[in-house]
């Protein structure tokens, strides 16, 4: 039985989910059942990391529309978050390729569906596509987890698949996709990711499996790994526990859907209506 | 669909010109328009190239839909704006570029701007003008509202913005046309100077509420070189649906944009304009036809029934007295309508509307969602009795309203008062009618009755006692052990709570949530409106703490919160709310909100046709949207002939523009007696009667 609605778009995040726990996948992107328990013990500390981190992409993004570098310095008041730009500044963008096209989103069929990618920077070269996403977090993550997580496979993938618009309308080669990690807080270490036609044809394969098979779902199961509820705000629903989880054992520590704004606009027009 | 000779042109043309196209509505411009889109993708356009602007966003979700389900390999993520997120979006990017400039005189030259929620401008109307107009006495002849008086404060504000007349010049624009007498003309000046304070406020502030956002945008950034060539550069072809409905500020932007397109499509709904209210000029929006190398009309209906093209005409004709030519049809109009003649009061009005949708969703097997209900306003009375009925008939409804105010939720109603007992040091304890229903929705399966009487032993002097306080046997019995030991969890942790240093309400309300209310036994557990009301809840009191302690750090943020929420705010609305709102069921919404969302449905239920509503404006006496229009000219005077053809003109775009959107039939839900049992003999209903008098004395005299 297919649960999916015809307009529905995957990304790197509704995949994650479903692979860490179909129930919340089922929840959050079917259901778009809203849950606002706690995703960490302590909030208030945790608020303060996504708004340092939604700081410093905004600063990037003022600085690759072409805002110089020390009017924005002017403006910081964030002592880490300064840091952080003065790094980006010393080498964040070393090595990078003149076309550069930040907060650049692209859509590709997959399936009878969408999958979307969201970048913080795409910048090419006759010879090079390089992806870079821009980190905050406090931790870098192992190599191999981060080679697994499912932002890495999407945006290659979706870039070798759907970047032909950016390349003169030839797709781009996946040899010269690179994905990059940027961390910030570790003065712009890199764990980057090379990409090839051989990895392409796997992920494909993955990723055409992995919607098959929530397409063909009955139901979405709860994750067998109890310790991912301590950091869902679904676990009172599931009865999977009261509390959340500790902050400094989080796993992300990162936002996820900056762009996730769905405000509307022009709401301040209609108050009398 | 397959799209007709015009259609395609628009679809697959011109892809390097620009293109007016009108038409009424149900003619299949936007159509037409999403497939010119996907044509556009497929001749290898990116499509982050192309824009589609609509005045009001949900107008763009048939885009969105359209291309998420398209078959393209090509990108299709298309982005879509309207004028407010444009102001919004480049005033936060470039920010920078005027932030320090002398001429604006921002408190903070190197801070960021504090972009205002339509809550948090209520909240600051009440801080920044309250006391002023307690001291100096303004509006003292005004028997309205204070949230009322603020939001026409605001709409004056956002009229200058979008108008584009200086934000000075209101009070004098509203005296030259229509301040006759003394007494109108101190409400104008009033009105002036309270607007001067609030825009004064706002930038001693960094506070950008959407009037100056877009006055920023227009008037600033969109003339410097850098902000156009980024836009412009981006964005090479234009998708402006619904230009009608927008305002001078989108029209002045799109003048200057048109010559630097590769391609534009500029549509509008001949007759529409049903934004006047909220700025829309559509004669301004006509002279950008000039500025397009191709012109289009749609000329096909393809919504209404032939019946309905009768009922149209027909009305059109009893609407307007210019017409003397009485209109020619192959179908009869009366054959678009079902009426009940004989009802006298409103819920036999209801106990009728449901019963006819009752019969067309169960009997005759029409989806739900191809049915609305709507009236001109819809008070909370009209809206829940039908609901009731609908309930009845388990018939699947849903309700869209703006301007709902945050405390009207049960949910958010528990959420506050458990906020209140948690924290005595505000002295702002609950009364026992608060904790009595607060407890009732608290606890899964505790009714209203043992609520009542739980708060009756339990709450003394602001204060919970335990359970385990209740020495009357048979009152324990009565409320039941296993209920009586919720309540005591609930009360542990509000105890525990009180021990620690309290948090911010936003982030005490998440935590209840999760560590109580949503947990097993408990009365949010699975509950999927409360969970979405609670999370609206915990995003109004997080984004008000992040703005509010930024401008005032010492102040006590959530009893000012609380005291807002209290004093009836309305809560903000999200595009989720919209979006989601897709359900297969019966819509029940005031009529021009139905109108705005410009999706035709098989049928329609007018109700209170008698009404007086369906003509006349809201009563607004500190503005006026004709006056604080474009098309005013300066030294004209308002008189009651343009007040009655301003009402005659209301009332035929509404009547004609609902019956453009309807495929099969309108049924017409009239009771004698409003509400109120007053009599009810309004325009609408008159022009109705006109209509068939003249139509059946045509049949006699055949």
């Amino acid at each position: 039985m297919n649960h999916l609605p015809e307009d529905f778009i995957f990304s790197q995040s509704s995949l994650q989910d479903y692979v860490d726990c179909p129930r919340r996948f089922q929840l959050k992107y079917l259901l778009r059942q809203r849950y606002p328990a706690p995703e960490v013990d302590d909030l208030l500390e945790f608020e303060r990391r996504m708004a340092q981190g939604e700081r410093f992409h905004h600063l990037l993004h003022q600085h690759a529309v072409g805002l110089p570098a020390e009017v924005l310095q002017k403006r910081i008041d964030d002592d880490e978050v300064r840091r952080w730009f003065d790094t980006y500044l010393a080498n964040g963008l070393n090595d990078v390729p003149e076309r550069r096209y930040p907060e650049y989103s692209l859509t590709i069929p997959l399936g009878a569906y969408r999958l979307l990618a969201k970048f913080d920077l795409l910048a090419l070269s006759d010879d090079k596509a390089l992806i870079i996403d821009w980190k905050t977090s406090r931790h870098v993550p192992r190599r191999d987890r981060l080679q697994k997580r499912l932002q890495t496979i999407v945006y290659r993938y979706v870039l070798a698949k759907g970047g032909t618009a950016l390349n003169g309308g030839q797709p781009i080669p996946p040899e010269q996709i690179e994905m990059r990690y940027w961390y910030a807080d570790h003065e712009g270490q890199l764990v980057s990711f090379a990409y090839d036609a051989a990895q392409f044809e796997a992920d494909e394969h993955y990723l055409t499996c992995l919607v098959r098979e929530i397409e063909e779902r009955e139901r979405f199961p709860l994750t067998d790994d109890t310790t991912r509820c301590a950091y869902c705000t679904y676990r009172s629903l599931c009865e999977r526990g009261i509390t959340a989880g500790p902050l400094d054992e989080w796993e992300l520590d990162e936002p996820t859907d900056l762009d996730e704004l769905d405000f509307d606009f022009d709401q301040i027009a209609e108050i009398e209506f | 669909m397959r799209l007709l000779k015009d259609q395609q042109r628009v679809a697959s043309g011109y892809f390097d010109t620009t293109i007016y196209l009108d038409g009424i509505a149900g003619t299949g411009k936007t159509t037409a328009a999403i497939e010119r889109v996907k044509e556009l993708i497929r001749s290898g356009v990116p499509a982050d190239s192309i824009l589609i602007w609509v005045p009001q966003a949900n107008l763009a979700m048939p885009y969105r839909r359209a291309l998420q389900r398209a078959r393209i390999d090509a990108d299709t993520n298309v982005p879509t704006t309207t004028i407010g997120k444009l102001a919004y979006e480049m005033t936060d990017l470039f920010w920078p570029l005027i932030s320090d400039d002398e001429k604006f005189n921002f408190g903070d030259k190197f801070g960021r701007p504090n972009f205002l929620s339509l809550e948090l401008v209520q909240y600051y109307m009440t801080k920044f003008l309250g006391p002023e107009i307690e001291l100096r006495d303004y509006f003292n002849s005004v028997h309205i509202s204070r949230n009322r008086l603020y939001t026409q404060i605001v709409d004056n504000l956002n009229k200058a913005a979008l108008v584009r007349f200086e934000p000075d010049k209101i009070g004098d624009r509203l005296k030259d046309a229509l301040g006759d007498s003394v007494e109108q003309s101190y409400i104008y000046d009033d009105a002036q100077e309270t607007a001067s304070l609030f825009r004064q406020r706002c930038l001693e502030h960094n506070l950008l509420d959407f009037s100056l956002q877009v006055e920023l945008f227009v008037n600033h950034l969109w003339p410097l070189e850098q902000v156009q060539n980024y836009l412009t550069r981006k964005y090479r072809h234009l998708i402006v649906d619904n230009v009608e409905e927008d305002t001078p500020a989108s029209h002045d932007i799109l003048r200057d944009w048109l010559p630097q397109t590769d391609s534009a499509l500029l549509i509008s709904d001949t007759g529409g304009g049903y934004r006047r209210f909220l700025g829309a000029d559509p004669i301004n929006a006509e002279t950008l036809c000039d500025q397009c190398q191709v012109h289009i009309t749609l000329d096909n209906h393809r919504v209404m029934s032939k019946e309905l093209v009768a009922l149209h005409d027909q009305l059109d004709f009893s609407l307007d007295p210019s017409k003397t030519d009485e209109p020619q049809s192959d179908a009869d109009a009366r054959d678009a309508i079902a009426y009940a003649p004989d009802i006298n009061y409103q819920p036999q009005m209801i106990a009728w509307a449901a019963e006819h949708i009752a019969s067309l969703v169960h009997d005759q097997g029409v989806p739900a969602s191809e049915i609305v209900i709507m009236a001109p306003y819809m008070p909370d009375a009209l809206r829940f009795s039908l609901q009731r009925e609908l309930d009845a008939q388990q018939v699947p409804h849903r309700s869209h309203r703006p301007s709902r105010a945050l405390r009207e939720e049960t949910a958010s109603r528990t959420l506050l008062t458990l906020a209140r007992l948690a924290h005595p040091h505000w002295n702002l304890p609950p009364n026992k009618f608060d904790v009595g229903y607060a407890l009732a929705a608290s606890i899964n399966e505790l009714d209203l009755i043992r609520a009542r009487l739980l708060a009756d032993v339990l709450y003394r002097n602001g204060k919970l006692a335990p359970f385990t306080g209740i020495k009357n046997d048979a009152l324990t019995q009565r409320i039941t052990f296993d209920l009586g030991m919720r309540y005591q969890v609930l009360f542990d942790w509000l105890q525990a709570y009180q021990a620690q240093d309290p948090l911010p309400l936003d982030i005490f309300f998440s935590k209840l949530f999760g560590e109580v209310l949503s947990q097993k036994g408990f009365g949010f557990h699975g509950q999927t409106d409360a969970a979405n009301i609670a999370a609206n809840l915990i995003d109004s009191a997080q984004a008000f703490r992040q703005t509010v302690s930024e401008i005032e750090p010492n102040l006590d943020i959530p009893t000012e919160y609380v005291k807002m929420v209290e004093e009836g705010v309305i809560a903000n609305q999200y595009l989720r709310d919209w979006e989601d709102d897709q359900r297969d069921a019966v819509l029940i919404a005031p009529a021009y909100t139905f109108l705005l969302t410009n999706q035709p449905v098989d049928y329609q239920f007018w109700l209170n046709v008698g009404s007086s509503g369906w003509a006349q404006r809201l009563y607004q006496p500190l503005t006026h949207p004709y006056v604080l229009s474009r098309q005013w000219q300066s030294g004209r005077r308002w008189t009651e002939n343009e007040e009655d053809e301003a009402h005659r003109q209301t009332l035929a775009y509404m009547a004609l523009g609902l019956i453009r959107r309807c495929r099969k039939q309108i049924y017409l839900g009239f009771s004698q007696y409003s509400e109120q049992g007053y009599e009810q003999r309004g325009d609408l209903l008159m022009a109705i009667q006109t209509m068939l008098r003249r139509l059946n004395r045509s049949d006699a005299h055949a």
